[in-house]
C-alpha cells in the first residue's frame, strides 16, 4: 500500500484538516477529556497523518517514555493499515521524533530551550508538534499566549495539545470548553472533546476555525482502536 | 524420581557495568555456603571472586561466560546463569535470558539506572523475564534507593516498590525494615552472616506504616482476596501479600524492589528469600517448541518429567575440565547412559557424564530433572542445539541470531599460531553463533566477524592466552551487504570450444528479492531442458555468486534464484559448464536487479547530563544518525538514535571530549539498511580501486 492510498483512506480527512502545509493557516488545537479516555490515540492519529503527507513531527510526551509512545504510534499504523505492511514505514519514521520529559522537568523554557537546539543544529526540524501531557492548571494565559508566539515563530503548521478534564469541575467558558482550558480557549482554533456515551465514544467539534467542520458535530470513534470513524 | 519444580529457580542476575553483580554473585555463593571464604572482587589476595573464572574477564572487570552455578538456598535449588552485561556480546544475552525463567536486576543506588539497564531491560521484556530489583551500593555515599525506585519506573517503565526500607544509610547502613512482615532485620557478624530480627525502630514506625499501605494499596490490584482483607480492615494474613507480589511480578506488572550492599555484606540473604517469593519457577514460564514432524508447528512444552525429553544445549565452555556442554531440559528427563538426538544434525548421542557446575568446582550427577540446568560431558554440537529423545522429533524455536556487523583480518605470526588459531576460530565459532570466520579468497587472509568491536577483542586475546596463538590485526571493517531490490530476467549460454572437447551451458530464469532469508534457489525446468545432474551445478554456481558481489565485494543476501530454461549438449555438457553458465547468468541478471549496498544500522543511547544534550544530538547527526526520541529525567537525558556503525568508530573518543567524560553511550544492532548514495558511490569506487590495485 502507498503512503497516498493510506492518507486517503484516513479516517481524519473527515475533519477536513488540512495539514499538508500548502497553506498559511498555522493553526493550535487542543484534545480534551477525562483521564483514561484516550486522548494519546487521537493526537496520535493527526500526527500519522502529519507524517504521510511528509512532515516532520515532533512529538513530546511529558510523563511517558519513549517506547510507550512509539507503540501508540506501531499499534495505531497497524490499525490504519488494518495489518497491511507498509512498504515504506523506514521513510515514514523518519518524519516523527520523540521527546520524553518527566512531569517535573518540563518547563514552556526547557523546552523552549530544546527546539531551539535542534532547528538552530538542524537535526530535526518539525512541521507539526504534538503535546502530550502539558499541565495546563500550571500554566497562565500569559505563559501559554508566550508559548503560542515561540512557535509559531519556529514555523511550526500545525500544534496539538491533550489537556485532561475532571467530572467534578464543572466550568466553562462561553464556547463550551471545559475546565482546566476554559479560559485559555480563544488561544486555541480547534478544541475537541472525546465523551463516552452509553455504548460508544464520540469525539465533538467544539470549535474548529481551520477545518471545514461545524461546532457541535459528533464524530465516532471506534472504542476498540480508538480510531475516528468516517462520516 | 520425579523432583518438586516448584522449588526450582532459574535465573539471571544482571546489571550495568560495576554496578557489584559479580560481588553479589559471590555473596550468595557464600551465603548458600558454596564458598568458604569471601574473596574481593579484583581483591588484593589475587583470588578474585569465583564467578568470572576466566582470566581475561579477571583482568578487563567484565563478565563474559555466562556459565550456570548451582546453588541451594533453604530447600529451594538456584541455577544462577550469568548473563552478560555488555550489550556487544547480544547473542550471549539473549541466549542467557532464553534460557533462564527470571531475573535479578542489580543497579548501584549512587548511579541508579544506566545505559546497559535499560537496554538489558528492553531485553528481558522482549523475552518475558519477570524481574526483581536489587538497588546495590547503599552503603556508599550518596546512597539514594528512592531515587532508583523513581528511576526503575521513570526510565524502565516498571511498575516498582520497595519492599524494603533501609535502616541508616551510607556508612550507617545496618539493615533494613521488612515492609511486608513489618519487622526489622539486621544482618550482622563476620560477613553478616547472622539474622537479627527485632522490631521496627520507634522513630521509622510511621513511615513504614505509611510505606506499607502505599504497597499494600498497589499489590491488592493482583488479588482479589488481598483488596477484601483490606476494605474488612482486620489485621492482613502475610501469605496473601506475598501471593499478590508473586502474581503482579510473574505477570511483569509489579517489580519489587529489595535493596541492601553486597560488598558491606547487608541484605542478601533477604534478596535470596525474594527470589524464592517472587521469582518464577519453570512451570510458572510457559516455554514452546517447534513440531519438526508437523510444519515447525509451535507447542507448549510441558515440563512433566513423563514427557518425551527436550533439551537445548546453550552453552558450550572450554575448560579446565574440558569440553562441557550446558543444556536445560524444557520436558522428559535425562540419566547417565541414556541416549539423545540431535534435532539439527540428526546424529545419536550417547550421554556419559552429567554434573552440576558449582563455579569452578563441579559435582557428578546421575539424573537431570525437567526445568533443570545442568551440564554434560563430551557433547559435540553448537550452541542453540536441541536435544530429544526418540519419541518426539521438535527444535526450540530458533533463537534470533543477528548478522555479523564487523569483521577484520588475523593474520597469524607463525606456522605454529596458525596452527593454534585455527583450533580456537573453529572453538569460538561453535560456542557463539554471531562470531564467524572465513578465508578471503582473493588476499588468502582469514577475516573474523561479530557483533562489535569489543566482541573481536575478546576472541582476539582469547586466542592469544587460552590457546597460544599469535596473531597481528587488521583494521576493523564494516560489514556491508549487498542485495537486489527488483525481478531481473537472465539467459546466458556458457561455450567454449578448445580443441578436442568443448563447454556448453545455457541457464535462463530470474532473480528477485527475498523477504527473508538470505538466499533461494528454484528449480523450475519442465521438460528436461536441463538435465536432472546439472541442476545441482546450477545452484553451486549461483551460491558461489551470492558470497562476493559486485558493488562492493560484500556478500549478496535476500534473493531468490529462479531457473526455468536453459538447454545441454549430449557431449560438452558438465558440471562446470553449468556452474560457469550459472555465475555468467547471475552477473547478467544482478546489474539489471537494481543491487544495492546495506550496512548496518546500531541503537545507540547515549546518557548524560541534560546540559550536554544539543552537543550530543548534534554529534549523532554528523554521524548520519537517525534521533529517536530523548527522555529527560531532572539533570538527566538519554537520547536515543539509529546511527549506520561505519560512523560510530571512535565515538568514545568524541563523546568523551564533548562531554567532559559525563556521558557513556551502548550500542546494538538494529537492521541493515541501504546506505545512502554518496556513500555507495564511495564504496563503490574504493573496491574498484582495490580491485585494479590487485589485477
Ligand atoms: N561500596 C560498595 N562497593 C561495592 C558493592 N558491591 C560491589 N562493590 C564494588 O564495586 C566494584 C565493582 O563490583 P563488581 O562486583 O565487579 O561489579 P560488576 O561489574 O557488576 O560485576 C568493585 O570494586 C566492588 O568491590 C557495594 O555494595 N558497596
Ligand atoms: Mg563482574
Amino acid at each position: 500500500m502507498g503512503n497516498e492510498a493510506l492518507s486517503a483512506k484516513n479516517p481524519l480527512r473527515a475533519l477536513g484538516l488540512e495539514s499538508d502545509g500548502t497553506d498559511e493557516r498555522r493553526s493550535m488545537g487542543l484534545v480534551m477529556a477525562r483521564a483514561g479516555l484516550g486522548k494519546t490515540a487521537i493526537l496520535v492519529q493527526f500526527a500519522l497523518d502529519c507524517m504521510l503527507l511528509g512532515n516532520k513531527v515532533l512529538h513530546v510526551s511529558i510523563g511517558e517514555s519513549v517506547d510507550k509512545t512509539r507503540s501508540w504510534y506501531d499499534d495505531l499504523l497497524s490499525c490504519l493499515t488494518e495489518g497491511e505492511k507498509l512498504k515504506d514505514i523506514p521513510a515514514i519514521m523518519k518524519n516523527r521524533m520523540i521527546m520524553t520529559f518527566k512531569e517535573s522537568s518540563f518547563s514552556n523554557a526547557m523546552f523552549e530551550e530544546r527546539l531551539n537546539d535542534l532547528v538552530a543544529q538542524d537535526i530535526y526540524v518539525p512541521d507539526c508538534l504534538i503535546i502530550d501531557g502539558y499541565d495546563f492548571e500550571e500554566n497562565d494565559y500569559a505563559a501559554l499566549a508566550e508559548f503560542k508566539k515561540f512557535m509559531k515563530s519556529k514555523g511550526l503548521k500545525m500544534v496539538w495539545f491533550s489537556a485532561v478534564s475532571h467530572r467534578e469541575d464543572t466550568r466553562k467558558s462561553a464556547e463550551g470548553v471545559p475546565a482546566p482550558c476554559h479560559e485559555v480557549d480563544d488561544l486555541f482554533e480547534n478544541v475537541l472533546l472525546i465523551k463516552p456515551t452509553e455504548d460508544s465514544i464520540t469525539l465533538d467539534i467544539i470549535k474548529c476555525d481551520s477545518c471545514g467542520i461545524s461546532p457541535g458535530t459528533q464524530l465516532k470513534l471506534d472504542p476498540s482502536t480508538m480510531l475516528i470513524q468516517k462520516v | 524420581m520425579s523432583r518438586d519444580l516448584s522449588k526450582v529457580r532459574n535465573i539471571g542476575i544482571s546489571a550495568h557495568i560495576d554496578s557489584g553483580k559479580t560481588t553479589l554473585t559471590e555473596r550468595i555463593l557464600f551465603y548458600t555456603n558454596r564458598i568458604h571464604a569471601i574473596h574481593e572482587v579484583r581483591g588484593k589476595d589475587g583470588v578474585g571472586a569465583k564467578m568470572d573464572s576466566m582470566e581475561l574477564e579477571k583482568e578487563r572487570g567484565i563478565t563474559i561466560q555466562s556459565a550456570a552455578t548451582y546453588c541451594t538456598w533453604k530447600d529451594i535449588d538456584i541455577n544462577i546463569i550469568d548473563t552478560p552485561g555488555h550489550v556487544d556480546f547480544t547473542v550471549e544475552v539473549e541466549r542467557a535470558l532464553r534460557v533462564l525463567d527470571g531475573a535479578v536486576l542489580v543497579l548501584c543506588s549512587v548511579g541508579g539506572v544506566q545505559s546497559q539497564s535499560i537496554t538489558v531491560n528492553r531485553q528481558m521484556t522482549r523475552y518475558n523475564v519477570p524481574r526483581i530489583a536489587f538497588v546495590n551500593k547503599c552503603d556508599r555515599t550518596g546512597a539514594n534507593p528512592m531515587k532508583v525506585t523513581q528511576q526503575l519506573r521513570d526510565k524502565l517503565d516498571l511498575n516498582a516498590h520497595m519492599l524494603q526500607m533501609p535502616i541508616g544509610l551510607e556508612n550507617d547502613l545496618v539493615g533494613m525494615v521488612d515492609l511486608v512482615e513489618m519487622k526489622a532485620v539486621y544482618y550482622e557478624g563476620d560477613n553478616g552472616e547472622k539474622i537479627r530480627i527485632t522490631d521496627i525502630p520507634a522513630d521509622m514506625v510511621d513511615e513504614a506504616e505509611e510505606k506499607r499501605a502505599a504497597l499494600l494499596e498497589e499489590v491488592s490490584m493482583f488479588s482479589d482476596d488481598l483488596m477484601e482483607a483490606l476494605l474488612e480492615e482486620g489485621e492482613i494474613d502475610t501469605q496473601l501479600i506475598y501471593d499478590a507480589i508473586r502474581k503482579g511480578t510473574l505477570a511483569l506488572e509489579f517489580t519489587p524492589v529489595f535493596m541492601g550492599s553486597a560488598y558491606k555484606n547487608k541484605g542478601v540473604q533477604s534478596l535470596l528469600d525474594a527470589v524464592e517469593k517472587y521469582l518464577p519457577c519453570p512451570t510458572d514460564v510457559k516455554n514452546t517448541a517447534l513440531d519438526l514432524k508437523n510444519n515447525e508447528e509451535e507447542f507448549q512444552v510441558t515440563n512433566n518429567p513423563a514427557d518425551p525429553l527436550i533439551m537445548l544445549a546453550f552453552k558450550l565452555e572450554d575448560g579446565r575440565y574440558g569440553q562441557l556442554t550446558y543444556i536445560r531440559t524444557y520436558q522428559g528427563e535425562l540419566n547417565k547412559g541414556d541416549t539423545v538426538f540431535n534435532s539439527r544434525t540428526g546424529k545419536k548421542v550417547k550421554i556419559g557424564r552429567l554434573c552440576r557446575m558449582h563455579s569452578d568446582e563441579m559435582e557428578e550427577i546421575e539424573y537431570c530433572g525437567s526445568g533443570d540446568i545442568v551440564a554434560l560431558f563430551g557433547v559435540d554440537c553448537a550452541s542453540g542445539d536441541t536435544f530429544t529423545d526418540d519419541r518426539i522429533s521438535c527444535s526450540m524455536d530458533s533463537m534470533h541470531i543477528p548478522e555479523p556487523v564487523i569483521s577484520l583480518a588475523v593474520i597469524p605470526v607463525d606456522n605454529k599460531a596458525q596452527i593454534n588459531m585455527s583450533k580456537a576460530l573453529n572453538r569460538f565459532t561453535k560456542e557463539d553463533p554471531t562470531f564467524k570466520t572465513f578465508v578471503d579468497h582473493e588476499t588468502g587472509e582469514t577475516i573474523i566477524s561479530g557483533m562489535g568491536e569489543l566482541h573481536l577483542e575478546v576472541y582476539i586475546e582469547r586466542m592469544k592466552r587460552e590457546y597460544k596463538a599469535e596473531v597481528t590485526v587488521g583494521a576493523p571493517q564494516v560489514a556491508y551487504r549487498e542485495t537486489i531490490t527488483q525481478r531481473a530476467d537472465f539467459d546466458y549460454t556458457h561455450k567454449k570450444q578448445t580443441g578436442g572437447s568443448g563447454q556448453f551451458g545455457r541457464v535462463a530464469g530470474y532473480l528477485e528479492p527475498l523477504e527473508e532469508g538470505e538466499y533461494e534457489f528454484v528449480d523450475n525446468i519442465v521438460g528436461g531442458a536441463i538435465p536432472r545432474e546439472f541442476i545441482s551445478s546450477c545452484d553451486k554456481g549461483f551460491q558461489k555468486s551470492v558470497e562476493k558481489g559486485s558493488l562492493c565485494g560484500s556478500a549478496i543476501t535476500g534473493v531468490r534464484v529462479v531457473i526455468n530454461d536453459g538447454a545441454f549438449h549430449a557431449v560438452d555438457s558438465s558440471d562446470v559448464a553449468f556452474q560457469l553458465a550459472s555465475i555468467g547468468g547471475f552477473k547478467q541478471g544482478y546489474m539489471k536487479a537494481g543491487p544495492v549496498i546495506m550496512e548496518p544500522i546500531m541503537k545507540v543511547a547515549v546518557e548524560g547530563p541534560s546540559e550536554f544534550q544539543g552537543a550530543v544530538m548534534g554529534s549523532l547527526n554528523q554521524r548520519r544518525g537517525m534521533i529517536i526520541g530523548t527522555m529527560e529525567e531532572g539533570t538527566y537525558t538519554v537520547v536515543e538514535a539509529e546511527v549506520p556503525l561505519s560512523e560510530m568508530f571512535g565515538y568514545s573518543t568524541v563523546l568523551r571530549s564533548l562531554t567532559q567524560g559525563k556521558a557513556e553511550f551502548t550500542m546494538e544492532f538494529a537492521t541493515f539498511k541501504p546506505v545512502p548514495k554518496g556513500v555507495g558511490e564511495e564504496l563503490i569506487k574504493k573496491y574498484q580501486q582495490e580491485k585494479d590495485k590487485s589485477n
